[in-house]
């Protein structure tokens, strides 16, 4: 079963490559922006399906750093007039800062309390973007943020993002296999699984949340500022708790076990609902049926799903 | 800040207080009978109001019997869930995060359908007692808000006496502290866990119709009820739905007196760090009892 699987994985992986270059001359570009959408999604739920698959930790508040990151992009490219990478660098900063502060004391909760603690530090950072307008600019937002721009190549088309910013997620998307596969993953694994053998093998669990906390902060921060060079303008409509949702559907649609899966979710969670549109106001509530019934059907999501039926598929094949 | 505005932020508060306390009521009804945090609380109370609305509009109901409506579409909404989705998945042995995702998700769908149903305007009932308002030394309280308080306490009390007096309370407590137990004594767990959620989607209702005369209501408002309701639940400890009452006031007081110190913006800043503050402090809540994992 082994090689079956390994030589299916490398010509899908060859032929969605192949897809992605060719993406940009084969579609228009209200579909680019949506992949673009997908792509920032994909960075910020990255972190979300880290917690989420590695901790078992449900985080509804990933629009907190998502809004941190794109604020200290405006803001510092805009008023203070610097460069992109310094504003980019700032707000992961601050989101790091922030993570390690809220995530050291509310970490020590667990399940469904942890859940609404996110959530509640999610709707705190929503009514501050809302109330600190001297920063924000409140409801009227903030326009005219630079393009970024790569080696004088201004990444000023939805077509240069494309290529701009899925390499970005591709990037995050590595770091985060070589964790999860590595030291980390492996105490990670332990504490998910059996707590009280890892605390016996000296894993310091509430340290290792509290890291994880911040590396999930980190990558909705790069979300944020991602979006808003991409965008141009930025305003507390983009970061309330249903930005949060959106984050956390993406590793709980696709599976929050495998990180590759992030980038089905976060393709479904940006494109499906717009394919849904033509039914209307009708299509936000297929959208959440289907978010419901993932979840009650195939509690491994979409990947698990596929997976399933792959080992099914070999499975019978050795049978035969 | 004249006594008078102080008597005004005091009496608000407190009506304020016992919207949450309702909406925890509900919360920590299910939470006592299933063990689930139910994140779509806030959604039943918007589902019993605009249903309530709407029969009122549309059939010309007298007020009482679209009130009726309102509630048992609420209770219905609750039967619905536990047997299409909460019944399978706890065959299954789901774990915690799918409970809770599951209840997110049903938020969000219920949120859509209260759009595509009732669309984007916000909607008000009439007051109980009419419009009117009681002139308390030198603030004033809506006549409806003094009904709002008496529902909440009778609805206290009348869970009270139902939970330690009668045989299906006791057999439901039953049923969620020790399943096995109460199946051998001949208690049908499943169907005590049915009525958990059509008693917790009936009281959410009974929330959103009594909130509806004091503020608007529109399709959007479940999550932030939901959020204040599990304030006030985790206040009060979570499986005590008097514990709910009392939470609920402390949170409604502190918000209201907060607004003295801080811009009126901040009301939900206070509210919600207070919420996380006390998760992490208190994991009892303020009465200190019985706690989470009691019964």
């Amino acid at each position: 079963m082994p090689p079956l699987h390994r030589s299916f994985g490398l010509v899908a992986m060859l032929v969605l490559l192949a897809l992605w270059a060719l993406l940009p001359l084969a579609l228009p570009r209200h579909f680019l922006d949506m992949t673009n959408f997908a792509a920032i999604l994909g960075v910020g739920g990255l972190g979300v399906a880290l917690l989420l698959g590695q901790c078992g930790i449900v985080n509804i508040g990933q629009a907190a750093f998502y809004g941190c990151g794109a604020y200290a992009s405006a803001y510092c490219t805009t008023t203070l007039g610097w460069p992109a990478a310094a504003g980019i660098g700032l707000g992961a900063l601050i989101s790091a800062v922030l993570a390690a502060a809220i995530g050291y004391p509310i970490l020590r909760l667990g399940g469904f309390f942890l859940a609404l603690a996110t959530l509640a530090v999610g709707s705190i950072a929503g009514v501050l973007f809302f109330e600190w307008d001297w920063l924000t600019g409140g409801t009227l937002g903030i326009g005219g943020i630079p393009k970024l721009s790569l080696l004088g190549w201004s990444l000023n088309t939805p077509e240069r993002y494309h290529y701009f910013v899925w390499v970005v997620l591709a990037l995050a998307l590595w770091l985060a296999h070589n964790l999860v596969n590595g030291r980390p993953g492996l105490a990670m694994r332990a504490m998910r699984d059996a707590a009280p053998a890892a605390e016996v093998m000296a894993i310091d669990m509430h340290r290792l949340k509290t890291a994880m906390f911040v590396i999930c902060a980190v990558l909705g921060s790069l979300a944020g500022s991602l979006f808003a060079h991409y965008v141009s303008f930025v305003s507390v409509q983009s970061f309330t708790v249903e930005r949060s949702m959106l984050f956390l559907l993406v590793p709980v649609i696709a599976g929050a076990h495998s990180v590759g899966g992030v980038v089905l979710g976060a393709l479904f969670v940006a494109l499906v609902p717009e394919w849904l549109s033509a039914l209307g106001d009708f299509h936000q509530v297929v959208f959440g049926l289907v978010l419901v019934l993932v979840v009650t059907l195939f509690p491994a999501g979409l990947m698990g799903l596929a997976g399933g039926l792959l080992e099914r598929v070999g499975r019978g094949r050795s049978t035969r | 800040m004249s006594f008078g505005l102080l008597q005004q932020a005091v009496l608000s508060g407190i009506t304020n207080g016992f919207v949450y306390a309702l909406i925890g009521m509900g919360m920590a009804v299910i939470f006592k009978g299933s063990r689930i945090i139910n994140a779509m609380q806030g959604e039943f109370a918007v589902v019993g109001a605009l249903v309530t609305v709407f029969t009122m509009q549309a059939l010309k109901l007298p007020y009482a019997l679209a009130i009726v409506a309102g509630v048992l579409a609420g209770a219905l909404c609750g039967v619905v869930i536990e047997l299409l989705f909460v019944r399978p998945m706890t065959r299954r042995g789901a774990s915690e995060e799918s409970f809770l995702l599951l209840t997110i998700g049903l938020a969000f769908a219920l949120a859509a359908a209260a759009l595509y149903f009732g669309g984007r305007d916000s909607h008000m009932l009439p007051g109980f007692g009419g419009p009117g308002v009681l002139e308390l030394l030198q603030a004033t309280l809506p006549v409806h808000a003094a009904w709002l308080m008496l529902a909440a306490v009778g609805v206290v009390l009348a869970l009270r006496l139902f939970y330690t007096r009668t045989l299906l309370g006791l057999a439901m407590t039953a049923a969620s502290s020790d399943a096995d137990g109460a199946t051998a004594t001949g208690i049908d767990v499943g169907r005590m866990r049915l009525l958990t959620f059509l008693l917790g989607g009936g009281i959410g209702s009974i929330a959103g119709i009594l909130v509806t005369p004091l503020i608007s209501m529109n399709y959007q408002m479940g999550i932030g009820l939901t959020l204040k309701g599990f304030a006030a639940a985790i206040l009060g400890g979570l499986v005590n739905p008097l514990g709910s009452l009392f939470g609920g006031l402390a949170l409604g007081l502190l918000e209201s007196l907060a607004v003295v110190g801080f811009p009126s913006g901040y009301r939900d800043v206070v509210a919600l760090s207070l919420l996380v503050v006390i998760m992490i402090a208190m994991p009892n809540g303020l009465l200190g009892r019985a706690g989470r994992s009691g019964g």
